[in-house]
């Protein structure tokens, strides 16, 4: 019964899923003035979910190898290190997203943040 | 152009978490500890507590997702305009499903 929870929930999940790779996937083939038909949408949109349930247990076994229990940026790049291309885009938008905070009291804001925005930055238990 | 679209980090969050718990759980039947603790949360015993991830890794990894539908898409698209169609089909998605798994 346990299980069955569970899979309801996945569920959900996977649809919201897909409905978010075909707003994708539809903006990308209109971008390259192309039309997409819906069962290559349906099968990307798969792949694409078990790529990121893959990309879960991924994160978690380089998580605590590190000896941590909170994935952070390095743990995401580590997982696309096979492709050197991939490996370097998500460098830069790291940085990116680094450079968003202010440098000088990134310390400062970490702390604060913790408060600010806690449901989004730590990840626990989750109720389900 | 407008805003490329992407994944919501609380949408990836909650997959994360989902397959997380799973595993937190099933690691805590392995260790035999009880199974009323697994009922009530995950999260009880210190030992098997789901993994977390921070903002920043969430954004990193909804680019990472993205990255894979549009590089599929370009991919198809590339193979169906060499075909001389404008709509990518199936039969184009198959050609390069291989170097895509392998790229990903």
């Amino acid at each position: 019964m346990e299980r069955e929870e569970d899979d309801s929930v996945s569920e959900v999940l996977r649809d919201r899923f897909r409905l978010s790779t075909i707003s994708i996937a539809e903006a990308e083939a209109k971008r390259s003035g192309m039309e997409i038909s819906e069962p290559v949408v349906a099968c990307i949109s798969d792949l694409a979910f078990k790529f990121t349930e893959q990309l879960a247990k991924d994160l978690e076994l380089f998580t605590q190898h590190a000896g941590r229990k909170s994935a952070n940026m390095e743990d995401v790049i580590l997982c696309a290190h096979r492709n050197e291309h991939l490996a370097a885009l998500l460098r830069s938008y790291r940085d990116d997203l680094k450079a968003k905070e202010p440098q000088s009291d990134r310390k400062r804001k970490k702390a604060s943040k913790k408060d600010d925005r806690a449901p989004e930055d730590i990840v626990h238990v989750p109720d389900i | 152009m407008e805003e490329y679209q992407t994944f919501e980090t609380d949408l990836i969050h909650a997959i994360f978490k989902l397959v997380w718990s799973r595993r937190a759980l099933e690691r805590q039947l392995l260790e035999g500890t009880d199974a009323l603790d697994g009922e009530v949360g995950a999260g009880t015993s210190k030992k098997n507590r789901p993994t977390s991830a921070n903002a920043n890794a969430l954004k990193l990894s909804c680019e990472l997702l993205r990255n894979f539908v549009t590089e599929a898409v370009q991919r198809a698209a590339t193979i169906a305009e060499a075909e001389g169609t404008d709509k990518i089909e199936a039969t184009h998605l198959e050609r390069i499903l291989p170097q895509l798994l392998l790229d990903f």
